[in-house]
Formats: structure tokens, sequence, C-alpha cells
């Protein structure tokens, strides 16, 4: 995060040109030419621990080794975790180019912690698992959580106990592993923290913080809120003289992320301007005419309320993707949903799909009749490969079919003097039997009473909870199968599509919420990237936690589309043809859409959510995908270096090794 | 519309208890048993009249699945009320009571009016927790206690109602200072059209802090 830069620490340099002629082994101290520096920095180290990593990927060695410290400047406490370079895990040439180092690069920066104030952490959990090395989680005040720091030199009690020399830290009382950090006892204390008001906040913040609020310090700023709205390019300006300033190959990715961003900004920016002055002779502007044939129907549906407070907003800062009012890039025009005759022209005579990249970018640009869903959806699933034949298919289903009766039979065996003294399948199939009824009650295929296609629901939701006991059942589930069931029309293949399905966004139901929180991360890095004003306006706001996307993100803006729209969106996102992740930029593309109206009217966290939640149903899902199309393309390379490894829906590569073994569940 | 004050309102408790069936019942009217099970949180909102002040509730129903509290918690911040509802007819809804109630009381305003609601008391046939019970626990922690029906209405206008009026009451007697929104109220502008809830602070702000 570009405003920690201030403390960039002159030494990385040095440290890391140390660490390369150092074993990555062994715990170094600080030589003398480092703490030299450390102190003309003005910065005193208190804790230092060589060998604390993080797992990116669930591969172990794929470890990003650091060192972690503790060090003191002026009167606030800070955390960084510099990665070492790459030459010093063995595994590249020397320069640290070696191709297969180029993800992992990315990571470590991505991960990188330059200058955490203290003052930020709301709390640390500190894991001591047995088979495995200690570990803590230190969880942000804004909610987020950085990913678990491997101590593989130990060393989590001294750091723990360092920290308690310097701050005021509690152990929760629900959790004696859990470690609150700047937790005021003291009720008026408690009370007073919890005023929040934004601007005394972040002026404290400011003060305590030594921070250099490039341009988050706008929104206080009377003279800014009455002059017109600021240019983004000035801070992009002012990064390019940092960068100047210092050579650091390890600084923070966002600050490059930006860097190179502005490059591309720059570059669209002068061919539409060029576009624009071309066009402009003619009378009332081409341009302006192309968009409202060509664009017109893509704006975010505005509604009365949203034109009826136009006249009195705030200005706001402008969108860095826009050039005089008008968008820099958008995605493709949306064509019609594939039908029968083209997707025949997919399969060979066996049955086989030559094609998959072609067959996957022409569904992202339209989607699948309702009449080939059942066939195609069950590719788009993984549940069908795509090279497999109509003979092998044939026989996958029957085999399959009776896989499915089997684990059936498992719950369906269970009697009821057995289900008396099995409160967990008696919690469960309780949960789940309120839930069936609950879910899509409204859409034909299940209205009614004693419908039997909601029984199905049940049947498979269970089944599948003894399929993948650890991760059991969670709301939200059932709105993911009942489209599933709708299109296939067959319980077990319901079930196996819910499973491939599963296998992409179970973490989204974990109990610790830890898929939810590496998809509320990435959203944040991306706003951060294609919207810094916008970024900075939730980071004042106290919003960075991103909470107000949780539905969007948990069920795949089931709740936000009709029916069969959300049928459409699902097949686009499954493609994964621009993106795993083409969700994150939707959440993102909205946002923007609707940014004027979230900054102009200052919304705070409460406001933002209900917002949000209302946008329910006036949610333009053509124009909202073909944004979030130009967004991803945009972003590029950048926006996929934002979305940490496994963030879901990526395949997890070992999903039965977990690095967040499910807790004991309640229900 | 206008109003004199605005309160937040949440509903809290296990999940299937009735939380949205109450709101439901309450903003609209109307019983509809096949709502939708909350995933994160949905709004409603009514405007109430106590001592002749017009007052509108603003409420938010919480999903009450356990994995989501993570998330939901970041609702309590700033609620002036709560409904806290169990299923007279399911017994481990009002084990739960406990559990919920520390939640709120750690993650809300320490002043926040608390109604403890004993919901689908028309399935008296069902009962598995008895109105002592529920009375017993209420006083035991300092709430409000109401049985009321999703269903048949009882009770469910005076549940929100009276807790509106004991806010009302506090904020008579000085417990609240209303200028700081962290306890969940809004001082509305007489007369002035306020869109969202008088969050245009401009005369709440120039009032109340710096700037």
């Amino acid at each position: 995060m570009h405003e920690t830069e201030q403390h960039d620490l002159s030494d990385d340099s040095d440290y890391a040109a140390a660490s390369r002629h150092h074993a990555p082994g062994g715990i170094m101290r600080t030589d003398s030419g480092k703490s030299t520096a450390s102190e003309a920095g003005g910065s005193e180290v208190l804790y230092l621990k060589d060998n604390v990593a993080i797992h990116p990927t669930q591969y172990a060695s794929e470890r990003i080794s650091g060192r972690l410290r503790l060090y003191k400047q002026g009167s606030s406490l800070f955390l960084s975790w510099i990665p070492y370079k790459p030459s010093t895990d063995g595994a590249v040439d020397s320069l640290g180019h070696g191709s297969s180092s180029i993800p992992v690069e990315k990571d470590r920066s991505l991960y990188t912690i330059k200058s955490l104030p203290v003052s930020d952490v709301h709390s640390i959990r500190r894991h001591a698992p047995a088979l495995s090395w200690p570990y803590i989680i230190v969880v942000l005040s804004s909610g987020l959580a950085y990913p678990p720091f491997y101590f593989y030199n130990g060393g989590v009690r001294e750091f723990l106990a360092t920290l308690k020399q310097h701050v005021f830290i509690v152990r929760s009382a629900d959790d004696s592993n859990v470690f609150l950090v700047n937790d005021f006892q003291d009720p008026l204390q408690r009370t007073l923290s919890s005023l929040e008001l934004p601007r005394v906040v972040s002026v404290a913040n400011r003060a305590s913080r030594h921070r250099s609020d490039l341009s988050s310090s706008s929104f206080d700023d009377s003279e800014r809120l009455n002059g017109a709205s600021y240019d983004a390019t000035a801070s992009t300006s002012e990064y390019s003289a940092r960068q100047k300033k210092f050579h650091d190959p390890a600084r923070d990715i966002s600050i490059q992320v930006l860097e190179k961003f502005s490059l591309v900004t720059k570059f669209a920016r002068e061919t539409t301007s060029h576009l624009f002055r071309e066009s402009h002779n003619d009378g009332l502007n081409a341009y302006e005419k192309k968009q409202q044939t060509d664009y017109g129907s893509l704006k975010p549906i505005s509604t009365s309320d949203d034109k009826k407070k136009d006249s009195n907003v705030i200005p706001v800062a402008s969108d860095p993707l826009e050039f005089e009012k008008l968008p820099l890039v958008w995605g493709k025009q949306r064509m019609h949903p594939l039908c029968l005759e083209e997707w025949a022209a997919f399969l060979d005579s066996e049955g086989r799909i030559l094609d998959s990249k072609a067959l996957r970018e022409r569904i992202f640009y339209g989607g699948v009749d309702q009449n080939i869903r059942k066939e195609v959806w069950k590719f788009l699933l993984g549940y069908h490969e795509y090279d497999s034949t109509y003979a092998e298919r044939e026989y996958l289903t029957s085999v399959k079919k009776s896989e499915y009766e089997v684990i059936k039979s498992q719950w369906q065996s269970i009697s009821a003097v057995q289900a008396k003294r099995f409160t967990k399948f008696r919690e469960r199939k309780g949960l789940i039997d309120k839930d069936v009824v609950r879910t899509d009650r409204s859409v034909a295929y299940y209205e009614g009473d004693d419908n039997p296609n909601v029984t199905i629901l049940r049947d498979i939701l269970l089944t599948y909870s003894f399929y993948n006991f650890d991760l059991g059942y969670c709301q939200g589930m059932s709105d993911f199968l009942s489209p599933i069931l709708y299109v296939m029309k067959d319980e077990a293949e319901s079930f196996w599509c819910f499973v491939a399905l599963m296998e992409r966004l179970g973490p989204n139901f974990n109990r610790d919420q830890s898929g939810m929180h590496s998809q509320l991360f990435a959203l944040s890095k991306l706003v951060e990237l294609l919207d810094g004003p916008l970024h900075n306006y939730f980071k004042q706001a106290d919003c960075l936690n991103y909470f107000f996307c949780f539905r969007w993100i948990l069920i795949q803006f089931k709740r936000e589309f009709e029916y069969d729209q959300v049928m459409h969106l699902w097949e686009v996102l499954w493609t994964h043809y621009l993106s795993e992740h083409l969700h994150l930029y939707m959440c993102v593309a909205i946002l923007k859409g609707h940014r004027k109206k979230i900054m102009g009217e200052q919304m705070d966290f409460d406001t933002l959510l209900k917002f949000i939640n209302e946008l329910s149903g006036n949610i333009d899902l053509d124009w909202t995908i073909r944004e979030a199309e130009a967004l991803c393309i945009c972003a590029g390379e950048n926006g996929a270096a934002c979305i940490p490894p496994g963030t879901p829906p990526s395949l997890s590569i070992e999903p039965d090794m977990g690095l967040y073994p499910q807790e004991d569940e309640v229900l | 519309m206008s109003y004199a004050y605005l309160f937040k309102y949440i509903i809290i408790g296990d999940t299937g208890v009735g939380k949205s069936c109450l709101l439901l019942q309450f903003t609209d009217k109307r019983f509809q048993p096949v709502h939708d099970l909350t995933i994160g949180v949905e709004f409603g909102a009514r405007m109430i009249t106590i001592d002749n002040k017009p007052i509108k509730l603003q409420i938010w129903d919480t999903a009450g699945q356990e994995s989501f509290r993570s998330i939901t918690r970041s609702y309590y911040r700033g609620a002036a009320g709560a409904l806290l509802v169990y299923d007279i007819t399911r017994r481990e809804t009002f084990n739960h009571l406990a559990s919920w109630l520390e939640e709120a009381r750690q993650h809300a305003n320490s002043n926040m009016t608390i109604m403890l609601i004993g919901n689908k008391c028309d399935l008296a046939h069902r009962r598995a927790v008895s109105t002592e019970e529920g009375e017993q626990f209420a006083k035991e922690h300092g709430l409000i206690f109401m049985e009321a029906s999703a269903k048949t209405a009882q009770n469910v206008e005076e549940a929100f109602i009276s807790t509106a009026a004991t806010i009302y009451k506090k904020i008579q007697d000085g417990v609240f200072d209303v200028s700081n929104e962290s306890y969940g109220i809004k001082v509305g502008y007489g007369g002035t059209a306020a869109p969202s809830g008088g969050r245009d602070g401009s005369s709440a702000q120039a009032g109340g802090c710096c700037s």
C-alpha cells in the first residue's frame, strides 16, 4: 500500500544482498552495516526473525520465506515482513529471472509488508499444530487478514512477548490463542474508540502514523471539495518521482502496478483524445452519438433516486479510466446464446470437443441456449472432460450414478433410533430441511407444497454433506444447487455437477471464512489498482473490508439477478475465459458504475451496505459483463497479480490437505 | 418522509426462528412462509409514532448461520435496538441465546436496548420452551420479553414499538448523546425531506464535531 512508502527502509537492498550470501536456514543477526542504516533511518529493530514464511499455494515447496521484524520509529511500532530474493531459495538463476520464478516473484511482492503500523492490527491468532510449524494470522482492524506466517525457526512466543512490551495486548476471553491488540478494556476508552468519526480518525491516523496521505486526504480537504475534481495523474506523477528516489526492487507491488497501469492509461488517453478531436468537428460530436448507439444501453441503471440527488452531489475525484466522462475501454458487444447447431459443430464424430478454448470464448460472449445447457454445463463445470467421447461419458454417467446411490444410502440407512444419538446428523439434516423450503420457491420448478424437486434438493445436499463431511452444509449451497438441478433435471447428474462446482467454490463456505476473506482481499487490491480514488474513499470511510460485497461473492450474484440471468452469468463465469475471477472484476465494475453516488454522497459503511443490497434486481447484466471484461483486459497481469494464488474459484491443489483445516463444526 | 428520529435495529437469533418473517409482518403486515433464506443481511423500514413524534425504524435482518458471524458482527455497530429471537418450538434456539447475547454485548453499543422474542407462539401445541423460562432468561439478563407470532401478527407490532419506546425514553432521560450516531440514533429535520435517514450530516456535524 502506497501510504506506507514513507517508511521505506533504506536498508532493504543491503539486507537483500546480505541474505543472498547467507544460507536461508540459520537465524541471522543484523550485521553492523545494516544496523547503522537502521539507526540512520531513525528506526530501532526490536524483534527480528528469519525464515518466517507464507504459503501462497498449498504446495509446501512454494513457500516464500522472509524476515519478520518489529521496529520502532518515533513512538510508533511497525511490523514488516520482507521476503528473501529468489536467489536465496536456490531454485533459480543468480539474477532471479528464471522462468519458474515469475509467478512466485509476483507473490513475493504482493505479500510484502513494508511497514504495517501495529495500531492497524486488531488481533493476532496463534496456532501451534502438533505436526506442523507454528503460525500466526494477523487480522487488521479493517477486518482483512494477512495469510498465515509460518515460523520455521520458531519464535512465536518471543514475538508476542516483544509486542507485549510495547503495545497493549490482551488474550481474548473466547479463545486463548487470540491476542487482541489495542483492545481497550476501559469502557470509557472503548466508547471513545467506537465513535469512529471518519474525520477525527483520519486526522488522528495521519498524526500518529506519519503518513504522507497522497490523495486520501482530498476528501477532508475543503478546498478540494470546493474546487474541481482532482486529477488522478497528479498522484501517478508523484509515484514516478518517488520511484526515482528509491531504487528498491522489492517495493510494494501496488506502486509498480500503478505505474505500469498509468502508462496504459496514458496511451489509451492519447488515442482517445485523438479520436475525440477528430470527431469533435461535426457538430454534436460523432463520438457522443456513437456512444449513444453503441454504448447507450450500457449504462448502469440509474434509479429515479439517482437523478434526484445528482444535482447536489459533492464533486468527486474523477475515474482514472475515464477521459472527458467517456470510458476509455469497454467490452465486446454481447452475442446471442450458443445454439444447438453451433454446439454440434464443436463436436467431432465421437463427441470430443476439439477446440475447447474457442468454445469457452464463444460462451463467454453469449452464454448458452437453455435447451443445450444440460450438456454444456457438464463440461464447463469440469464434470466431463472436453476430450471425452460420447461412449466414455455414457459410461461415466452410469458409474457415477451408482456411486451417488452408495453415498446417499449412507445417510438413508440411519434409523430414527440411531439419529437420536447422532446430534450432528440431526442438526445438519434439520438445517437442510429448513433451507430447501426457502430456496427459489417462486421459480415454477420448485413452487407449491410437497414439491418433489424440493425433496431432491434436500437429498442432494444431505448426500453432499456425507460426500464432503468436513465442509458439510452451509447456507448459500442451496442457492448454487437450485439452478443446477433445474437444468439437469436428474438427481445424480446434479449431484456430480454440484460436487464439481464445490471443488472451486467450496472454500466460500469454510467455517473460518478464509475463502471469502481471500476474495475480499483480492477485490480490495483490484479496486486499488483500477480506481485509486474510490479505494481511497473506502479507506477513509473505513470500508476496506468490502463486507458490503459479501453476498455478491458468496453466491456469485445469485440474489442480484433474475433466475435465467443467473444461469447466463454463471456459464459466462465458468468459462474462465479471460480470468477465473471475472466475478471480482464484476464487483469492481458495479462499484465503479456507482462511484459518483457513493463518493458524492459520502456513504458510510451502513449506507453503503444498504445501497449495495438495494441494487439487487437493478443491475444491467450485459453492461456489467462488458465492463468487467474491459477492466480485466485493462488490468492485465497487474490485475492477476492482485489475486493471491488459490483464491476461489481457482482450484486448490491439494483439496484434502488445506492450510485451513476445518475446525470441528457446530452444524 | 420526515422524522424526528431514526433508530437502527438489528434482528438476531438462530437460523429459521422467523427473523425475516417478523420483519415482513412488521413492515408489510403480511406473512410469507416461503421467504428465501437470508444471506448476509436484508433491510426493512417503517415509520411509527411515539409521543406524537414520527420515528423511522431502519431494521437490519441478519443471517442466522453460525459461520457467517465474522461478517454479521460488522452489522451490530451503531444499532440502538436489537430483537433477539428464538423459536418456542425448538429448544436449541433457546439454548443458544446466551451466546447471541454475548455476541451482541461484545460488538454492539452497551446502551443497546434488547428485546427477547419467543416467536411462533401460534404453535403452542409444539411448544418446547415455556413462557416462564423466556421470562426468567429475560429477567436475568435485563431484557424486555414478549412471545410473538409472525404468522398471526400477535405482539409483532408491540415488540418493535415497545423497543422503540424504551429507546425514546432513554433519549428523554439523557442516556444517549443523540448527536453521536454510534448510538444508532439519527436526528431528523422536521419538514425537510431526509432521503435515507438524514445522513446528510451538514447540520449534525456542524453542531457535533470539529472538521
